[in-house]
């Protein structure tokens, strides 16, 4: 480990995708135990929030079926309320009870039987109750954090980071990804129907671009296939969109717009103003647009 | 409410085969090692890709360095086992992607236009960050596995 070093770049297979950390400081030993705390933290939004782990706050709530209250993280408690605040606002088109919807697509492993279903519109998921606690509104609902809880993990990974005297860095969780620090830092944004190119670019700093495509493993094939993204108002899958892409203060939020905006495409704008987001999508016929408050978004030329 | 502006996008086109890659060393086997066993005095070879690792005469795990190839990725990477044969730690060591070399080629980045006559665009700004449909980890996580049943089982 070099002494010297002022800026160093790791990645690990964390939340079912490869996670990146930029970081800049002065002391190369302090950069690589901050990565490591990093690291961890990620590690631990994925033990917590994730529908595979048995003993995560989301297994042991969806185990539990509303019947009685469950202790979670205060972590899992802050993405449960962001998942509220976005459910009411979009009208539905955010909802993290979509478990069920994605069981029986394949998408998640199966778990329950077929009577499990998707909570109303308008209808919570949960209910946050006092000390840390939580249950599902709806028994035979299964929710899901798949749509949030990456984000959350970029946002946590930075702010240990920064807690730990870096200087300025770039988290990137498979295309989720927050940019702090003082420099300015070019994104680039691939084009959804062809990840093999970029379709745009644009800068950030101290803000969070996440994305989302209908979805293809580019181990196998540079196709899109199937979408993994569901209405949550018809539990079938979004065909309309071929992705989308959100600039936000927070990744966290940035992770759920994409959702709102593949579901509502151009309605999405009121909720994007709501969290001081800007958005962009592609439809099926490979028309983008983007807000108009997005001003160095670039896209390439025709 | 915020209004939606269309952006120019050119149609989609197969990525030009013989492309140059995009790689990212992000730790050599070296760095790796020293950073997965600080302490470690000795990296015994078991065979071609995988060390007994001790430190002072005692056995504390095992280094295995591996790599998964699918259509588009090339992934190197490292798996550390503890004592007992449990994985503590994986760490990528190079990834290439058998496209993407574009981005850091000036000429192609000068295609990029700003919708607004202010465009803030750096020409030749180096995009080191890519957001974008998530990169499957399968072949990765089948990779782990199969170390942790070759290299794990003995790990005493």
């Amino acid at each position: 480990m070099e002494k010297t070093a002022d800026s160093i770049i790791r990645a690990r297979p964390l939340l079912g995708t490869l996670v990146e950390i930029t970081a800049r400081g002065t002391d190369g030993r302090q950069l690589e135990r901050a990565v490591d705390a990093a690291f961890a933290v990620v590690e631990c939004v994925h033990c917590l929030m994730s529908y595979h782990e048995p003993r995560s706050d989301v297994s042991r709530l969806n185990r539990a079926n509303g019947r009685a209250p469950v202790v979670i993280h205060e972590w899992t408690v802050a993405v449960l309320k962001a998942s509220i605040d976005l459910q009411r606002r979009s009208k539905g088109s955010f909802n993290i009870a979509v478990g069920a919807a994605l069981e029986r697509l394949g998408l998640l492993p199966s778990s329950i039987g077929p009577s499990a279903r998707i909570g109303a519109v308008g209808q919570g998921a949960v209910e946050l109750l006092p000390r840390n606690c939580a249950r599902l509104l709806v028994p035979g609902n299964r929710i899901d954090l798949g749509g949030i809880a990456k984000g959350f993990a970029v946002d946590q990974a930075a702010a240990v980071l920064r807690a730990s005297g870096v200087v300025g860095g770039v988290v990137n969780a498979g295309g989720d990804l927050f940019v702090f620090g003082p420099d300015e830092q070019a994104v680039g944004i691939r084009d959804p129907r062809n990840p093999a190119r970029l379709m745009a670019h644009t800068m950030l700093r101290e803000a969070a671009l996440a994305s989302t495509a209908l979805g293809f493993d580019p181990v196998a094939t540079d196709r899109p296939s199937h979408s993994s993204i569901i209405d949550p108002r018809s539990g079938e899958p979004v065909v309309a969109m071929s992705g989308a892409t959100v600039r936000a203060p927070s990744c966290m939020i940035a992770d759920a717009l994409t959702k709102i905006i593949m579901i509502g495409g151009r309605d999405a704008s009121e909720v994007l103003e709501h969290y001081g987001a800007s958005g962009l999508f592609m439809t099926r016929n490979g028309d983008v647009l983007a807000t108009a408050d997005w001003e160095d978004v670039h896209t390439l030329a025709a | 409410m915020v209004e939606w502006v269309r952006l120019a996008v050119p149609a989609a086109i197969v990525a030009a085969i013989g492309s140059p890659s995009y790689a990212i060393q992000y730790l050599t086997v070296e760095q790796s090692r020293k950073l997965s066993f600080p302490s470690a005095t000795d990296f015994v070879p078991i065979d071609a890709q995988a060390w007994k690792v001790a430190s002072d005469g005692k056995t504390v795990g095992r280094y295995i360095v591996d790599h998964v190839i699918g259509k588009h990725l090339y992934i190197d990477y490292a798996v550390t086992l503890d004592a007992g044969g449990r994985v503590q730690r994986v760490d990528i060591l190079q990834y290439r992607e058998a496209y993407g070399g574009e981005v850091r080629d000036r000429s192609w980045l000068n295609q990029f236009v700003g919708k607004s006559s202010a465009s803030t665009l750096q020409v030749g700004v180096d995009i080191r960050n890519i957001s974008g449909a998530t990169l499957s980890c399968h072949h990765l996580t089948e990779g782990i596995k199969r170390i942790v049943n070759r290299y794990g089982k003995d790990g005493r």
